[in-house]
């Protein structure tokens, strides 16, 4: 006869329902998919600010390469493109991409055997900017074009513009999606609240002729409803964390850094973690509001 | 065990007011009609009459599980009409109500069907510990803390529905044939308790169909037949 809290004990017993019983199982299910698409939102954020901060501050231009030009000539046409860039205030560091560098970029895409050297790709300079440093673009631009009039600079705002575009239609979607989940997570637990209180209708009656508030009862819904949905949040948290895990793996051995979902930082794992309490609260807060609403209509 | 209630029979004016009240169901016929009576604070009364006189009903108008039909249901000086929601549970909370059913949960022990009432009242555990173990082991039950009620006979459960009634010293008791399902003995007992609680100024209405225990003891009857009542003068037989 040692009283548990009365924070947890419960008067009703709502934990031999039949209809509770699946409710763990359920919110696991959404915690799952709203696990994934929490870690697609968090991935698309990361992705596109580490796009961010390795391009800003970098240019690079490119000498599409001559269907007839020898080694001489490509070197000469780089020359002039250094002396340029070397030139122009602000510009802390100019290189031109050597074999081993082209055959990294194109390596993802083509396998690691692929020779740069075999191919007709243009020559590209890699710029670096000094720190807080900016460059009028289109003199600089200007001032490539005379000195070689094929070459193109290239600042990675289109680029970046359209990935950052593609990055906020993933976490439009994946925010959509989460909202769906929670939705129904709430609905599935308003759908067992009606159901409990329904079963226990003779008790709540008694409970309520001893002189029990409404938020009495809410209270013990409330409860049970968070525990279950915590429950349920961590086993649908650890089957979306090994999921996400597995995908980080495989985007690692598959094709390093092509796959976002590798760059999840200990922040989005935090983040991703809180899910079972928002499902918790979620469950606790349909319960206790469903309960109040239903037993204000009755009597 | 019990402390007289403050200011118990200094206020004479009625704990219990009824009048011209009918109540029936639907379209259907009256339960109970031109039902008018006052019950003082600290008194007892019987209510009496055979079955299907609308003594169970009655006894609901008076524990707010139901509203008149007809008239006027006043309670601790508050027209039952008039009450909103949020008004109820601290009126039911000034009632103790033994169910002819007994209505326990099921799947709580005796000890914490007997605390429930000093829960809800918000009473600390330590205090419900000590009080609660008192009054079960007074009434026989001092061993039983800790079984659930389908393990308790039947006059078992009833004690602890009783227990559970007058726990938290409600101003009224209503009592719902509270000897049908025990011994003269244990019977006994259980009117002594009443009649207690009565002393310490607790207003009591007992229904029940026990003649020779409302014979014992010289208390007003209520008689119910018919859905209506016809008031009896108080015995005056000795009560023992």
């Amino acid at each position: 006869m040692s009283p548990a809290p009365t924070i947890w004990r419960s008067d009703l017993p709502l934990g031999k329902d039949d209809s509770s019983r699946f409710l763990p199982w359920i919110v696991g299910a959404m915690v799952y998919l709203a696990a994934l698409a929490l870690a697609g939102v968090l991935a698309a954020g990361e992705l596109v600010s580490g796009w961010r901060a390795e391009l800003s501050g970098a240019l690079t231009v490119e000498l599409p390469q001559p269907v007839e030009a020898t080694d001489a000539d490509r070197q000469a046409r780089l020359q002039r493109v250094l002396d340029v860039l070397t030139a122009t205030p602000g510009i802390a560091h100019a290189e031109a991409l050597g074999p081993d560098a082209m055959a990294e970029l194109i390596g993802p895409w083509l396998g690691p055997d692929a020779g740069a050297a075999d191919l007709p790709l243009p020559d590209l300079v890699a710029v670096e900017l000094a720190d807080d440093a900016t460059v009028d673009g289109t003199a600089l631009s200007q001032r490539l074009t005379a000195a070689v009039p094929e070459a193109r600079l290239d600042d990675h705002r289109d680029w970046l513009e359209r990935a950052e575009r593609l990055s906020w239609l993933v976490r439009l979607l994946a925010m959509m999606v989460l909202g769906f989940v929670s939705a129904a997570a709430a609905l599935a637990v308003l759908f067992v609240t009606r159901t409990g209180l329904d079963i226990h209708r003779e008790v709540i009656e008694l409970v309520h002729l001893l002189g029990a508030p409404d938020r009495y009862i809410a209270r013990q819904f409330q409860f049970h409803a968070l525990a279950q949905g915590f429950v349920g949040g961590l086993l649908g948290l650890a089957a979306g964390g090994a999921s996400i895990a597995a995908i980080g793996w495989l985007a690692a051995t598959l094709g390093g850094g092509l796959v976002p979902l590798a760059r999840l930082g200990w922040n989005d794992w935090a983040v991703i973690a809180a899910l079972p309490v928002a499902a918790a609260l979620v469950a606790m807060l349909t319960a206790r509001i469903a309960v109040l609403r239903i037993l204000g209509r009755s009597l | 065990m019990f402390q007289r209630h403050p200011g118990a029979n200094k206020d004479r004016a009625p704990l219990v007011l009824l009048e011209q009240v009918a109540v029936r169901y639907g379209d259907g016929p009256d339960i109970l009609r031109d039902i008018s009576f006052a019950l003082a604070p600290g008194t007892l009364h019987f209510l009496v009459g055979p079955s299907g006189a609308g003594k169970s009903t009655l006894l609901r108008l008076l524990y707010l599980a139901l509203k008149p039909s007809e008239g006027r249901v006043t309670l601790f000086g508050r027209d039952v009409a008039g009450l909103e929601r949020r008004d109820l549970p601290p009126l039911r909370r000034r009632i103790g109500v033994v169910f002819q059913d007994f209505r326990l949960l099921d799947h709580l022990t005796a000890f914490d069907n007997v605390a429930l009432p000093l829960r809800l009242a918000g009473v600390r555990e330590a205090e419900i510990k000590k009080h609660v173990g008192e009054l079960l082991e007074w009434v026989g039950l001092g061993d039983r803390l800790d079984s659930l009620p389908a393990t308790l006979s039947g006059g078992q459960q009833q004690r602890v529905a009783i227990a559970r009634a007058v726990i938290a010293r409600p101003q009224l008791l209503l009592a719902d044939e509270p000897t049908g399902n025990v011994d003269d003995r244990i019977a006994l007992r259980l009117m002594y308790l009443f009649e207690e609680l009565y002393k310490l100024g607790t207003t009591v209405l007992i229904a029940t169909h026990n003649e020779s225990l409302v014979a014992r003891f010289p208390h007003h009857q209520l008689h119910l037949e018919g859905g209506r009542l016809a008031l009896r003068p108080r015995l005056s037989a000795a009560r023992h």
